[in-house]
């Protein structure tokens, strides 16, 4: 253990106490599950919100506004889908101590989150120029709203990765790190699940 | 191969790659679905809120690693989370009985 290893005492390296309600689950995990939970709570209001505009609108799309790109989306899916595996991949890889692969993993995470973030734009500059403009209508404006909102979670979670991948690959941080960064990461492919199906494949 | 760590973590690749595959189909049966000819679309929200709802499932069990968290901790996140469908429920609920009046 290096000096710098004993004086910020890695969370991974120390053995946390059972407890008898939560387990081996470290004040830091319920912490980031407390936070998702509120975090789901942000979303389910905006779908909810979704849905009672949907409902007090006889016509969804107005004359002249463009369908939404459902197999292209479905492409930024997959790409979340394995997005989540990479990093789960990483956790497993972490935990065994096989720390290149972990780190070329989270990397791999990354990647695919940016992608996520540059197919957005793509979708986002196709149609506002087919003229799916915000404030146009009901169905434009919470579009966005909900699809940026969720990009915005999809940003700080490509921030946060290459965060954890910098301290991981210094030694400043371990599998318990990654498991907690997983469990955001996650979370948005979690969310997205949904906005797909209810924005993008209801009819 | 499942490992499981001093520190309670349990890791499973196979697993992983398991649910990989599942979501992957799940997102092909949803395309599938929605162009389905002569589907209701009543049918249509019911397939849709189920195959949804059962990725995330998969999601939440063995991504996030709830499957391995005590009984405490799933329902710690799995009761609030039963607040937004009970909430839009109330209301499809309350649109319902509008219309019907």
């Amino acid at each position: 253990m290096s000096s710098s290893t004993a004086q910020f005492g890695h969370a991974h390296e120390v053995a946390w106490p059972t407890d008898d309600q939560y387990g081996a689950a470290t004040p830091g995990k319920i912490g980031m599950w407390i936070f998702l939970i509120s975090d789901a709570f942000s979303f389910a209001g905006l779908l909810i919100g979704y849905g009672i505009l949907r409902a007090g609108h006889p016509v969804w799309r107005q004359v002249g506004e463009p369908a939404l790109g459902v197999t292209f989306t479905a492409g930024l899916t997959l790409l979340l889908i394995c997005s989540s595996v990479t990093n789960v991949l990483g956790y497993a890889a972490a935990v065994e101590g096989k720390r290149r692969q972990a780190a070329a993993l989270l990397a791999a995470t990354s990647l695919l989150g940016a992608a996520f973030l540059f197919g957005q734009y793509r979708e986002y500059s196709g149609l506002i120029r087919e003229g799916l403009v915000f404030g146009q209508s009901a169905r434009a404006s919470i579009f966005y709203v909900i699809t940026s909102f969720h990009g915005l979670h999809v940003l700080i979670g490509v921030v946060y990765i290459l965060a954890v991948l910098l301290a991981y690959v210094r030694g400043r941080a371990g599998p318990r790190q990654i498991e907690l960064l997983g469990l955001f990461w996650c979370f948005v492919d979690f969310v997205w699940i949904f906005v797909f199906s209810f924005l993008y494949l209801l009819p | 191969m499942a490992v499981e760590t001093g520190a309670g973590a349990r890791t499973n690749r196979r697993e992983y790659l398991f649910v990989f595959l599942a979501l992957a189909g799940l997102t092909a049966l949803e395309l599938t679905v929605i162009r389905l000819p002569g589907i209701g679309r009543s049918s249509m929200i019911a397939a849709l809120v189920v195959l949804a709802t059962s990725k995330a499932t998969l999601i939440g069990l063995f991504f996030m690693h709830l499957r391995y968290e005590t009984r405490i901790l799933k329902l710690t996140v799995l009761i609030p989370l039963l607040a937004p469908p009970g909430y839009a429920l109330a209301l499809i609920a309350d649109a319902t009985w509008r219309l019907m009046r």
